[in-house]
């Protein structure tokens, strides 16, 4: 109640203040005419009574000014008359306040960009319910790091025994042609359990979500997504129930997603979801290893019983079912958003780092600046004191100066994330999930803010602490010109500090440019230039019988094409983000089934690897002689004969690859009738893989082909004829994926390209601002010692001799910061070890050229403020105070 | 900003104030600190100047309040007087004094 009421005068007495100190004032004089009138009823002379009235009062300015504190809120009314003090002094030298302000613009700028990102990707939740109990779970080798996908058999067993989860959902991608809408068109979808929904506590928008019922073989329903909705059936609500043609299949749709909805989250096109009955022969195969699992955790079970209780059960399956599970005896359980991550999380963490650095070496900068202007300030300083200003004013003051630029830098650095933010984006295209969500909201902005606070903080603090220690009188004796102990040594060692930081940025851009030219021009094994890739489903409906020779046709018909020197089709392309992997039956070396070594697998048409131009290292390509009634024949890579044949001819050896065609008999045996060159299947692969190459015409039932055309003229100028012919054999079939080569070598690329360019510009941004700064910082000093240069050459020192003395002293402040940089690097390469290519995380090379770059760059800073002293007119120099 | 001090002594003043305004009924400012001095004798030296801030606080309190009206030398002077919730608070605030100052007299007497 007490509290309540003088909170409520104070705020009252905010608006009265000038009739209230009239009232006081009043009162007081009041005070002093009673205690006169009373001295002189006893007998004073009014000078005396008056003297002795005052003296009996104590202080009246005291008085009036403890009043105020107790009327109304000082600390507010001090706040208010700091920052008025404050934007008067950066008022006066607006040079030193736009250096400030756009010094830390640049800094928070940058690091609120790479927030916002930070934030879409890591931070925020998976856009479902109770995210944190979501776990991605894979199937692994217990001597082995790496996860794998699950076999359908195995998910059925993990799904039936584990007692850790609520539920535990297949996916894995897939796509329809959707025909009988006004045109056909190719639509990515994803498989899953029935129980996808349920597991993530999502609601249709529209209809219902699977049954369990509808897992069974022979159930053709489909969850369509809301933009499909739109753009395919005009959102009409009758939609459910209805049946719509994929691929020549008939689905019934059961139900409409919400428009926010997406599954998986790193798959934002999928627009079709269907339960797992469609993967038919798939779902009895313990070998075939293609999906993706999610699980929600029971309440109460950490990700770490969950992981303990799923490798239980993979190691008894691997006893149970050796020939497949041998080498899948182990499992992983990781949270969900981990999972999807992965090293992407390293690589953001590391450019969140970066940039951190970026800001840290700009807050040197203005602390050295802030530095500067405090000496400049001393009189001043020195004068308020002398008025009675305690230390902890002079500090607020500074302080509240600090808090007022690093706002305005604050608010500058959020404008230069509005505009650079999707510059980034687009930068990291596709190969960051859930990237494109990034923008400048309200987090992002409390960001920036928080992060100019504190760099406020830390730029602000060490001037504001060494003002406040001047010395009052010495100052003023000498004309406000007194040395702040301490303050130059502060100086070498922010400098110091921020060679040190930039030292190690740009190692670790040096290290990501050398790794990415390398990436750019490692010997792909096959020439990319002048070459168009594109697919379409030939759906089993349609062409489960005649696909060679409908391939065969188009083929031909493809070559006629104007501009189009040779064409082939492959079921994987490299650079496409696409692989299969297959065991093989060797008879010169038998093991246990489930010991059977494998190697990547790619069935395709005669003239693959001409077009491609892979080179046929012996042996012959496959021909259109190549059929289901010849012998069956393989061709295998350069890796692969080393591995598998090290030392021997492969050719003529047969093998059996885990590939069926159809027969009853299963994969049948093959003959090694060629050896290729490698090929790189990613532009990011570190090795060359044994590969072998099937003839497609082989593989009948195995359904699609993408085409490759190496071409005469533009590549993509073919796209409309190409189009075209695909339509004239089939209209239903629609073309995607239409991109040259270099194109889809550079999508590969996307993220150590956006790594190497954000990295690269902190570390240009760190390299200025530091020269910047050193600059500064050698040409404050010399300007101090003016006098003791002038001094020096009046003694008889020659101009070189003074140069190098200043040039000396700039190189001891590199040789320094360098040097702790250098060891900062060798100890924090290793961080980046999983973003290099060709490279190691210690490469003496770039460790030198960043080296040199750091000293010449320093030494030119502090060449300029030399020379001017060293041509300095010693009569002059004398002569300033 | 020596917190604990000052609290204690605002404490001693507030009541001083509370009970010569018990006393002698409304007083202005100059009464209120010559009535304290007169009646602790030499032993308070107070600069008078202090009671104002005092003052103010007790009117924010609401246990005091103030009027302008003519001193007994015809001048323009603001008078203090106990509110109601101000006497409430006499007894209030004696009596925590006199726990204070039973309590301190412990401390000080000799142990034994």
């Amino acid at each position: 109640m007490d509290l309540l009421r003088m909170l409520f005068t104070r705020c009252a007495a905010l608006f009265r203040r000038g009739k209230l100190d009239a009232d006081l004032d009043e009162e007081l004089r009041a005070h002093i005419d009673l205690a006169i009138h009373e001295n002189l009823l006893h007998g004073m002379l009014p000078k005396e009574a008056r003297t002795a009235a005052l003296r009996a009062f104590g202080g009246v300015t005291q008085t009036r000014e403890s009043y105020r504190e107790q009327r109304s809120f000082p600390l507010l009314q001090q706040l208010g008359r700091d920052l008025r003090f404050a934007l008067r002094q950066l008022r006066k030298s607006p040079g030193y306040s736009i250096v400030v302000i756009v010094t830390l613009a640049l800094g928070v700028g940058a690091n609120t960009t790479v927030f916002s990102v930070v934030d879409a990707v890591m931070l925020r939740p998976l856009p479902y319910a109770q995210p944190q109990q979501l776990v991605e779970v894979n199937s692994a080798d217990a001597n082995s790091p790496v996860a794998r996908n699950v076999s359908y058999p195995d998910f059925f067993d993990w799904r039936e025994q584990n007692h850790s989860f609520e539920h535990l959902v297949s996916y894995n991608d897939n796509s329809y042609t959707l025909t009988g809408t006004t045109r056909a068109v190719h639509l990515d979808a994803e498989i899953v359990s029935w129980d996808l929904l349920p597991m993530l506590g999502i609601q249709p928008e529209l209809g219902r979500g699977f049954v369990a019922g509808e897992e069974k073989d022979g159930s053709k329903v489909v969850l369509i997504s809301h933009s499909l909705w739109m753009s395919q059936f005009g959102s009409d609500s009758t939609i459910v129930g209805r049946a719509i043609h994929l691929s020549g299949d008939t689905f019934t749709v059961v139900g409409v997603m919400p428009p926010s909805f997406r599954f998986p989250v790193d798959k934002p096109q999928n627009s079709l979801w269907t339960t797992l009955a469609v993967d038919g022969e798939a779902l009895k195969n313990r070998g075939g290893h293609s999906l993706a699992v999610m699980g929600r955790l029971r309440r109460g079970v950490t990700t770490a019983q969950g992981d303990q209780e799923m490798k239980a059960i993979a190691s008894r399956l691997a006893k149970q079912y050796p020939d497949t599970n041998t080498h899948n005896n182990s499992a992983k359980v990781q949270l969900e958003l981990q999972a999807m991550l992965g090293e992407t999380r390293t690589l953001l963490l590391v450019v969140l780092g970066a940039v951190a650095f970026v800001l840290l070496i700009a807050c040197g900068n203005i602390a050295n600046l802030q530095l500067t202007r405090v000496r400049d300030r001393q009189r001043e300083i020195a004068v308020r004191c002398a008025l009675g200003a305690g230390r902890g004013s002079v500090i607020r003051q500074l302080m509240t100066e600090s808090l007022v630029l690093s706002i305005a830098g604050g608010l500058a650095g959020s404008a230069v994330a509005f505009v650079s933010v999707p510059g980034v984006l687009a930068l990291i295209g596709t190969s960051v999930p859930r990237a494109a969500n990034a923008g400048v909201d309200l987090t992002v902005l409390a960001f920036a803010l928080a992060a100019s606070l504190l760099s406020g903080l830390i730029f602000g603090v060490v001037p504001a602490t060494a003002a406040s220690r001047t010395d009052l009188v010495k100052t003023l004796q000498q004309g406000g010109q007194a040395r702040l102990y301490g303050h130059d040594r502060l100086r070498m060692a922010v400098i110091v500090g921020q060679v040190a930081l930039g030292v190690v940025l740009t190692a670790g851009a040096g290290l990501l440019t050398t790794s990415f030219v390398k990436l750019i021009h490692t010997d792909e094994g096959f020439n990319p230039a002048h070459v168009l890739t594109f697919s379409f489903d030939t759906p089993d409906s349609a062409y489960k019988d005649r696909r060679p020779q409908f391939y065969r046709q188009y083929f031909d018909q493809l070559r006629a094409l104007p501009g189009v020197e040779s064409a082939a089709g492959s079921m994987i392309l490299p650079m496409a983000d696409d692989d299969a992997h297959i065991s093989f039956e060797n008879p010169e070396r038998p093991v246990a089934k489930g010991l059977r070594p494998g190697a990547e697998l790619a069935p395709v048409t005669p003239g693959f690897f001409q077009t491609m131009q892979i080179p046929l290292i012996t042996g012959r390509d496959f021909t259109e002689a190549d059929n289901m009634q010849s012998p069956q024949v393989m061709i295998v890579n350069q890796a692969f004969a080393n591995t598998y044949f090290p030392g021997e001819d492969p050719l003529g050896k047969k093998l059996k690859p885990g590939a069926g065609n159809g027969s009853k008999d299963g994969p049948p045996w093959r003959q090694i009738v060629g050896v290729v060159g490698n090929v790189r299947h990613s532009a990011t692969q570190r090795e060359m893989q044994p590969a072998m190459y099937l003839p497609s015409s082989q593989l009948p039932t195995w359904c699609c082909l993408s085409s490759v055309l190496r071409t005469s003229v533009d590549p993509m100028s073919l796209e409309p004829a190409v189009r075209k012919l695909v339509a004239s054999m089939d209209a239903d079939i629609p073309v995607t994926d239409v991109r040259t080569m270099p194109d889809l070598i550079s999508l590969r690329l996307a993220e150590p390209r956006f790594a190497t360019v954000l990295f690269g510009s902190f570390a240009i941004l760190s390299l200025v601002l530091t020269v910047v700064g050193l600059y500064g910082v050698m040409a404050y000093s010399v300007s101090q010692r003016t006098r003791e240069i002038g001094l020096r050459f009046a003694l008889g020192a020659e101009r070189g001799a003074v140069l190098g003395m200043i040039l000396r002293a700039a190189a001891g402040l590199l040789g320094t910061g360098i040097a702790i940089g250098i060891a900062a690097a060798l100890a924090f390469g290793p961080i980046l070890s999983k973003m290099l290519y060709g490279t190691g995380p210690r490469n003496p090379a770039v460790l030198l050229v960043v080296c040199g770059v750091m000293a010449l760059a320093g030494l030119l800073a502090a060449y300029i403020p030399a020379a001017r002293a060293a041509s300095v007119d010693p009569m002059r120099a004398l002569r300033t105070e | 900003m020596g917190e604990n001090k000052s609290d204690v002594l605002q404490g001693t003043l507030d009541l001083m104030v509370l009970k010569t305004l018990e006393a002698m009924g409304p007083l202005h400012g100059y009464g209120i600190a010559r009535r304290i001095e007169q009646v602790s004798g030499d032993e308070l030296s107070l600069n008078q100047g202090t009671i104002y801030p005092a003052l103010l606080r007790l009117e924010q309190r609401g246990w005091i309040k103030s009027e302008w009206g003519t001193s007994e030398t015809n001048r323009r002077a603001k008078f203090y007087s106990l509110s109601r919730i101000g006497r409430k608070k006499i007894e209030e605030e004696t009596e925590n004094w006199e726990r204070m100052a039973a309590t301190m007299a412990r401390f000080l007497a000799p142990s034994n």
